[in-house]
């Protein structure tokens, strides 16, 4: 029971950050959703200390492990679309599988490529570091 | 109070689903079992079993819905957790995030102009690439269609989950931050699932690629529009 109370409470504080985000959003007329600002809100909070992690592991770890279900009344939506069910629906899905193998194919090449670059970097310093002392 | 009561069932029926679906896909574990599709599917039935219309159902599933917005606030919590890991590999995960996230709105973009696909439903799938309860945020900012940009999110989903393997194979992608970037940048969610077979790194690497993905994206997708003049 107590448990349950402090996984409550902590989602309170979740839905603050998220309600402050919404404000700000509304305020500025922003693209960017409330909920990531919320977000990034939430992750300076942390990072600076103000909100101690401890204040919301709880919440986030229980909202994050029942997350799809939050998604499952949006997706019955779809029952007013049944439309989908067709050609241009077919197509819709090919360019998303096409999309997705662009994506993968193009993502994975370059971060191999920049982590190398990357691991060249650090091994130059450190190759640099030891000759500057063996000289 | 009927209205009430009604809104309740509402929300239990969805909940009993969603729990008994999950059981389902613990104890077979097929990926075309995910709980959403199944689970959604399965409501689907029974509202129209009933003749229950979509609104009506919102009455209660608005509630479940509210909890999207707090979930995705919640992301901050992996992400701090793993700051440390970020801040060491920061040029390599920047640097591939944003070409991933780039990569996977300006090609759907691309294909489905291409294809002729209108207007509301190509702005509904461009943030397929993002978790979830961010794309709906997205989705709804771009003024696309919610229920279609979940169905966009999913098929990303799984199917690059199943199809990952293979194209690193041809693509030659063998280190486990290429993968686990590929795949939280592709995939999200279930992407980081699959990255997390290969090994701790690939899921630390895909998991935080999933939540800086949405954070880009979010700020990525009204610009992808505007270029392109979608």
């Amino acid at each position: 029971m107590k448990k349950f109370l402090n996984i409550l409470l902590q989602i309170c504080i979740l839905f603050i950050f998220s309600y402050i985000g919404a404000v700000i959003h509304n305020l500025f007329h922003l693209v960017i959703p409330g909920s990531i600002i919320g977000l990034l809100l939430l992750f300076i909070c942390l990072c600076l200390k103000i909100v101690p992690v401890k204040y919301i592991e709880n919440g986030a770890g229980f909202l994050l492990s029942t997350l799809m279900l939050f998604f499952i009344p949006s997706t019955v939506g779809i029952m007013n679309y049944p439309s989908l069910l067709s050609i241009q629906g077919a197509l819709l899905v090919a360019a998303i599988l096409l999309s997705t193998i662009i994506t993968i194919a193009i993502a994975g090449t370059a971060s191999q490529f920049f982590e190398k670059k990357a691991q060249e970097r650090k091994d130059d310093k450190e190759c640099s570091k030891f000759s500057s002392h063996s000289a | 109070m009927q209205q009430i009561l009604f809104a309740f069932c509402m929300i239990l029926l969805t909940i009993v689903v969603y729990f008994l679906m999950t059981r389902i896909y613990k104890r077979y574990s097929y990926s075309f079992l995910i709980p959403v599709l199944t689970a959604t599917t399965l409501i689907i039935v029974i509202l129209s079993v009933f003749h229950i219309p979509y609104k009506s159902y919102m009455i209660g599933g608005q509630w479940i819905s509210s909890l999207l917005g707090p979930s995705v606030v919640a992301l901050a919590y992996p992400l701090y957790k793993q700051r440390h890991f970020l801040i060491n590999n920061l040029f390599s995960i920047l640097g591939g995030v944003l070409i991933g996230a780039i990569s996977g709105m300006v090609s759907i973009g691309l294909l489905a102009k291409i294809i002729g696909i209108n207007q509301t439903l190509i702005l509904s799938i461009i943030p397929k690439s993002l978790t979830t309860p961010v794309a709906i945020e997205v989705t709804k900012g771009l003024g696309g269609n919610v229920s279609m940009a979940i169905v966009g999110v999913m098929v990303a989903g799984i199917f690059g989950a199943i199809a990952a393997p293979t194209i690193f194979k041809i693509m030659r992608v063998y280190s486990p931050v290429g993968r686990g970037i590929a795949l939280g940048s592709a995939s999200h969610a279930m992407g980081t699932s699959k990255a997390a077979e290969y090994s701790e790194l690939t899921f630390s690497m895909s998991s935080v690629t999933m939540t800086l993905s949405a954070i880009i994206g979010s700020f990525l997708g009204p610009i992808v529009v505007w270029i392109f003049h979608i």
